[in-house]
């Protein structure tokens, strides 16, 4: 298998004959070898047929030459004289396979024995009695015009095991082409269930058998064998190019991986069964432009969407196109903008939408840069895919993730939709020759540059691409122990969100590697990195500070001296700009305030002198307009100018429908921080919050004393409700604690909070920290 | 014949091979391993949360080497395995029989 010489496999055209003329010399050894041993011994009631891929007259090199030994009854020929057949056999250097039958047998079902039928779709006569030869063909003939279609559910099942064990794809980088999904198993699959029963609309399937039979003659002949595992060693001795030939496999795969799956349909889903029945059911998803009928996804217009809907519709209730949709759509390139994208991405499932689109072509029409993958081997002793086939794979892992501490981190993530696109373009950069995250950095600027995504998702998916083997790196090369490291990746990630994102992304990328990839051991290792670098992110908020910073107007020093670093990380120029302009305002008035309203989501900034109870109070002025804060953030420079801001959500639409509210807000807000309101009178006249009869989330307070030198760390996990954050800040206040630093995040119902707070300017001690716990955990659990 | 056995941290895996191949000893098994010693792992917070991490990934080398060459492959191992901290692993040294190579029926250090 070392040699050095290059041999292609044989012309498509020419595939065919090698394979007859082999089967006629093997018929020629195995008839001079029956008519020795056996047929004088047994003159009547004993035929020899060729079944299986020797019946059909497809017989390759190495492969086992399939006979049957059909008896008119169940008297087996003689021991000795089978002994003799098959041994000369041996002896001509041919690798029989061999079962004996009696006509009977052959004509009835056998749950245990599928094969044996199977075998017989492709029975040819050899020698021996032909009468016996005839009797078995009238009887199977009847057996299958009436058990015909218990033998395709049969068929249609070993086909789905033997394809599970490959996973479903067809893009593995050592592809076996006779067993794997699209090889020539799938592809006799398919004449077996058309012979069985026609079918309108199956791929014609010429053009791969040539293609696939060349490859595994080529494959026999070098390596002696039946072997059939096209691996890098093979791919390098059948082509000068073996990129070239993988693609032109691929492509003639995804044919015949196509044909089957629709043969396989059609008899499993057979309207009457329950599954059919259900399947049925699902019609009641069809709309104005789609119609879903068993599963798949038919267009009602005359013209097929040029836009991403009807893959988000599929992504949406998790379906597939048929094939007649499948024809229609394909060419089409969709037009699509970053708006476009993020719907899709945003959809708790949107893997099944990017397969279809990858199915259609869709995805290498919306990103041309997509074609630069597609169907890539890059050689590896890990990978098990295709570079395409990798990233699909990692996107669909992120919608089936098993342990719950990472499902938990996937919840919080506020905009999944940047991790999935990053995803679909992290390893774009591969086989540019250049290191692929670099690369494919560049791609992502330029397609993010054409589709119209805003600055912020930009960098958020940039810096994910950049960076998305630097978790791995750690996992395996640094010392987790050692200070430098939690603190050397708190730099490079900069805050808590992203570290969940390029968590999760890790997380997406190991699992996508081969199905073994992430091993309990990976696992533990990629999570013990998020824990090192959440402890390092959420020490540094209160003890990373701005010091001295260059490149700033000496007035904008002297306003951000003193701010954490998460100040810097979290706000564009243009935002710190508007903050400084308001901190200008404080000269003539002791509070600045600015609300803005962005899509369906208000922002409050808040700067004033620091006083008592600040935070707490604007957090119950925002809740007495019934106003639900998701995010917000407390910072104070070091001449004490606290820098707020609150993110809330209106779900009665106060501010939306009554603008004036908007000025009522900023009135109230201002009122409450002059001392001239209170917040609990707000609050007084409200409604309380209905509270779920059993709190889903057990609330968890912890208070943490070693993490900063100046300030106490108190962490809150709660189930989110209305007012919960004026309570926890209540009760923080009401303890005489005072809050320097705060960050408060609210995903999937969970509120995620963390304070710093100080009891007159030093850190908490035993008792005023038993308090402030208990104080935190009541509040948690009941509304004041 | 002795058959060395390693339990690391995963981060000394490039350093100990190295310092491995640097003295002569090219075949071993490298295997992840999870588990815990004499701390018998040790309480994590997270987010208000306390749990037990009792199993910690590990790395495990194994290799057979001949006698005389022992010492110096468990002092190569230690060397470059030792960080000072907890945590940093163990070495065990069993006796072997014998060696057997499938393909050619080598025996002994000649199998090594």
């Amino acid at each position: 298998m070392s040699e050095a010489v290059i041999v292609p496999p044989p012309p498509p055209e020419t595939v065919h004959r090698i394979l007859t003329a082999r089967t006629a010399d093997v018929d020629r050894r195995v008839l001079e070898a029956f008519v020795r041993a056996l047929q004088q011994r047994m003159r009547s009631g004993l035929a020899l047929a060729a079944v299986g891929g020797y019946g059909r007259k497809e017989l390759f090199p190495q492969a086992d030459v399939d006979l049957l030994l059909l008896t008119a009854v169940d008297a087996a020929p003689p021991r000795e004289a089978i002994a003799d057949f098959l041994q000369s056999l041996w002896d001509a250097g041919l690798r029989p396979s061999h079962s004996v039958h009696s006509v009977n047998e052959c004509s009835t079902e056998h749950s245990d024995n599928a094969e044996l039928t199977i075998s017989l779709l492709d029975r040819r006569f050899l020698a021996g009695d032909a009468a016996v030869f005839e009797s078995l063909e009238e009887k199977f003939n009847i057996f299958l015009a009436k058990r015909g279609a218990a033998v395709a559910q049969q068929l249609a099942g070993l086909a789905e095991g033997r394809r599970a064990k490959f996973q479903n794809t067809i893009y593995h980088l050592e592809p076996n082409i006779k067993d794997a999904p699209g090889g020539l198993r799938d592809l006799q699959t398919t004449r077996w269930l058309l012979q069985i029963e026609p079918q309108e609309g199956i791929p014609a399937l010429d053009a791969a058998l040539a293609f696939l039979g060349g490859v595994r003659i080529r494959l026999h002949e070098l390596t002696g064998r039946d072997q059939n595992v096209l691996s890098f060693e093979t791919q390098d001795a059948l082509a000068e190019n073996p990129a070239a030939l993988m693609r032109e496999y691929y492509r003639h795969a995804r044919i015949v991986d196509r044909a089957v799956r629709q043969a396989i349909e059609v008899i499993t889903e057979r309207p009457g069964t329950l599954l059919g029945r259900f399947h049925e059911w699902r019609a009641r998803l069809s709309t104005s432009e789609f119609t879903v009928s068993r599963e798949k996804v038919l267009l009602r217009a005359p013209r097929p969407p040029e836009d991403l809907s009807l893959y988000e519709f599929v992504a949406r209730h998790q379906l597939r196109l048929a094939p007649d949709t499948l024809q229609r759509m394909r060419g089409i390139a969709p037009k699509a903008n970053w708006a476009d994208w993020k719907r899709l991405l945003s959809l708790p499932r949107p893997a099944a939408g990017l397969r279809a689109m990858q199915e259609t072509g869709a995805l290498a029409e919306a990103l041309p840069e997509w074609a630069n993958i597609e169907c890539l081997v890059v050689r590896d002793f890990y990978h098990r895919y295709t570079v395409d086939e990798h990233t699909l794979v990692a996107i669909g892992a992120l919608e089936q993730i098993s342990d719950g501490r990472f499902s938990e981190l996937m919840g919080e993530i506020e905009d999944p939709a940047l991790v999935r696109f990053a995803l679909i373009l992290h390893d774009i950069g591969k086989g540019s020759g250049r290191d692929h995250s670099e690369a494919a950095v560049e791609v992502a600027h330029q397609v993010m540059d054409r589709l119209g995504a805003p600055v912020a998702d930009r960098t958020t998916v940039e810096f994910l691409i950049q960076r998305h083997l630097d978790l791995s790196g750690v996992m395996s090369s640094r010392d987790l122990h050692d200070g430098a490291t939690a603190r050397a990746l708190a730099e490079r990630i900069g805050t808590i969100e992203r570290l969940k994102l390029l968590t999760v992304l890790t997380y997406a990328d190991i699992s996508a590697v081969n199905p073994q990839a992430m091993t309990p051991w990976r696992l533990e290792q990629l999570w013990r990195v998020y824990l090192l670098a959440h402890q390092e992110l959420t020490k540094e908020l209160e003890t990373e500070r701005i010091h001295s910073p260059a490149g700033v107007p000496a007035e904008h020093a002297t306003f951000l001296e003193g701010l954490p670093m998460r100040y810097l990380r979290t706000h564009t120029a243009a935002e710190i700009d508007g903050h400084f302009a308001l901190s200008r305002q404080l000269e003539s008035r002791a509070v600045a305030i600015e609300i803005q309203h962005e899509r369906s989501i208000y922002r409050l900034t808040l700067l004033a002198k620091d006083r008592p109870a600040l935070f707490a109070s604007v957090a119950g002025a925002i809740a007495s307009f019934g106003l639900n804060i998701v995010k917000a953030e407390a910072f104070a420079n070091a001449q004490g100018i606290v820098v707020d801001t609150f993110t809330f959500s209106d779900p009665h639409r106060t501010l939306d429908l009554n603008p004036t509210e908007v000025d009522r807000l900023r009135g109230v807000v201002r009122k409450v921080l002059e001392g001239k309101q209170e917040a609990d009178k707000l609050l007084r006249g409200r409604p309380k919050p209905l509270l779920p009869a059993k709190a889903r989330l057990k609330p968890r307070v912890a208070v943490k004393n070693d993490i900063s030198e100046a300030a106490t760390l108190v962490e809150i996990v709660a189930e989110d409700r209305p007012g919960l954050l004026y309570d926890l800040a209540r009760a923080i206040s009401e303890s005489g604690c005072n809050i320097e630093v705060v960050l408060i995040d609210t995903e999937a119902h969970r509120a995620l909070d963390v304070f710093y707070v100080t009891y007159q300017g030093h850190k908490l001690e035993t008792p005023v920290e038993e308090q402030l716990k208990a104080g935190l955990l009541a509040a948690c659990l009941a509304p004041h | 014949m002795k058959r060395i056995e390693a339990i690391i941290q995963p981060f000394k895996l490039e350093a100990v091979k190295e310092a491995l191949k640097a003295i002569g000893v090219d075949g071993m098994t490298i295997t992840e391993v999870r588990g815990h010693g004499r701390q018998k792992g040790h309480t994590e917070v997270y987010r208000g949360m306390e749990y037990q991490v009792d199993l910690l990934p590990k790395v495990k080398l194994e290799m057979v080497v001949a006698d005389q060459r022992q010492e110096e492959v468990v002092r190569a191992l230690v060397a470059s395995a030792r960080t000072g901290r907890i945590g940093d692993g163990k070495i065990f040294v069993y006796d072997v029989e014998d060696a057997i190579r499938i393909r050619n029926d080598d025996r002994g250090d000649a199998a090594l």
